[in-house]
């Protein structure tokens, strides 16, 4: 099937004048423009350091990438609705502060506690404060007809103003929270799997299981639930989706509520990632996780994104960021770097739809 | 369900969203895209070419001890260690508080970071 279809596809472009011919190679290089410095830096970057193909290099990449894939996951169902959500990175912040200041051996934020609840009950908790900051967000998307990056722009601020509020409780004072309890740092951070080399072995974590875990759920809820095609139709059109009966409001809310669960749960796994966390965990988060999306291909034009185009594009970003650092590239340089790829993924994409008009 | 979808589609123009009001030919657009590329680039060859991660030091009172250039995970060479009236220098460490102390022989640089002295009272 796909092998015919490359065929008819070649057989269209032999038949092609030349002056069509130049304009469709292009067509071609400009649309996969990001692809194609990626993969051209992946190489230089390879010669110059040959350890940033070696296997723990490797690894690294694909665990930075498991880490940040749940943030983005919820990113995009907003961006599908041609919103965006920039209260994401504080919320991560949150929910890891909450996380850390409860499963802790410490316990400086709650100085009456003696000992940590079940790690399950705080995770439920944290989703619930995820998903009630989503639903906030939803709301009033959905209802005042705000757009999202309003909305978003006010709930980030009041959850930043919470989360130094959290930290200045009990004995904290502000502090960095750690000393986190070996359950919960073992559930997260433990070894999945060790993979034997030369030198040793390398270990894969077990938030790597749990990322593939929620990529499939929401492979899922998006492919496969009314919910999911509700969204896309909402997306697309929204008069049009209201007139063919879709709840719009009801959609657009849950769209941001499970996106502030996937936040939280982004939390969770970063405050025993990072063992530690603070006001600044979870800064600017919202920024890679956006710029991922739209260069996986979910288009602003609304109504349009894949699963599989996230995963790809937090893999593609972690790929040359993790390659930038091997180059020891400055932080300060890095933020430019960001801005860039995001204007030209965004350029790409605008350029896709131009076209097609 | 699919119908709904499919009906959708056929009534949508191509550009709506974001970019229903976008006003812009494909010809300036291709050009900004190819500008935008090549200031990638040449950021990142900027970047590139001035590396290294800044390892700066706090002395915490003691005398002042020069920053240091370091690549991806190389050591850190050691410095001359600074002196403090009333105190003895003990060790470098990655917080203020020197709780988090840094190995000079083991540790290697991933990022630029700042190293505090450690002051002991005599």
């Amino acid at each position: 099937m796909a092998e015919n279809k490359f065929k008819a596809k070649e057989q269209a472009f032999k038949e092609l004048s030349s002056k069509d011919k130049t304009k469709k190679i292009i067509d071609l290089l400009l649309n996969n423009a990001m692809y194609i410095i990626i993969v051209l830096a992946v190489i230089y970057i390879s010669i110059k350091v040959p350890a940033f193909i070696k296997l723990p290099s490797i690894v690294n990449v694909i665990s930075l990438t498991a880490a940040k894939l749940p943030i983005a996951l919820g990113i995009g169902g907003c961006i599908v609705l041609t919103g965006t959500d920039i209260s994401a990175g504080r919320v991560v912040g949150l929910t890891a502060c909450i996380s850390a200041s409860l499963l802790t051996t410490t316990f400086k934020v709650f100085p009456s506690m003696t000992s940590a609840p079940p790690i399950i009950v705080v995770l439920l908790l944290v989703v619930v404060v995820g998903g009630l900051v989503g639903l906030v967000n939803g709301f009033s998307v959905a209802k005042f007809k705000l757009h999202p990056f309003i909305v978003t722009l006010s709930t980030q601020l009041i959850v930043y103003g919470i989360i130094l509020m959290y930290l200045m409780n009990g004995t904290n004072n502000g502090q960095t929270l750690s000393g986190l309890t070996e359950g919960y740092r073992s559930l997260i951070t433990g070894t999945l799997f060790s993979i034997p080399t030369a030198t040793g072995s390398v270990a894969v974590p077990k938030y790597v299981l749990y990322s593939i875990i929620l990529v499939i759920l929401m492979w899922v809820i998006w492919n496969k639930t009314t919910f999911g095609k509700n969204m896309f139709a909402v997306g697309s059109n929204e008069e049009a989706a209201n007139v063919s009966g879709v709840n719009v409001s009801k959609t657009i809310m849950m769209v941001f509520v499970l996106a502030g669960m996937m936040y939280a749960i982004t939390g969770f796994l970063d405050g025993a990632r990072i063992a530690s966390a603070n006001a600044n965990t979870g800064l600017n988060y919202e920024c890679d996780a956006i710029a991922a999306c739209v260069i996986g291909g979910v288009s602003f034009v609304g109504g349009i994104g894949r699963i599989s185009g996230i995963v790809v594009g937090v893999l593609l970003l972690q790929i040359i960021f993790a390659g930038l650092n091997f180059l020891a590239v400055d932080a300060n340089m890095l933020y430019i770097i960001k801005g860039l790829i995001i204007l030209i993924a965004c350029a790409i994409d605008m350029r896709k739809y131009l076209v097609k008009k | 369900m699919d119908d709904l979808n499919q009906e959708i589609k056929q009534q949508t123009p191509p550009l709506r969203g974001l970019y229903s009001k976008v006003n812009i030919s494909v010809k300036t657009l291709n050009i900004i895209i190819v500008v935008l590329v090549g200031l990638l680039i040449v950021c990142m060859a900027v970047g590139i070419s001035k590396g290294g991660f800044r390892v700066t030091f706090d002395a915490q009172g003691g005398t002042t001890v020069e920053m240091q250039k370091r690549m991806y995970g190389e050591l850190i060479e050691a410095p001359e260690p600074p002196t403090r009236e009333g105190f003895v220098f003990d060790g470098w460490y990655l917080d203020p508080g020197a709780a988090i102390p840094w190995d000079l022989e083991e540790d290697t640089v991933t990022e630029s970071i700042t190293l505090y002295a450690g002051w002991k009272e005599k």
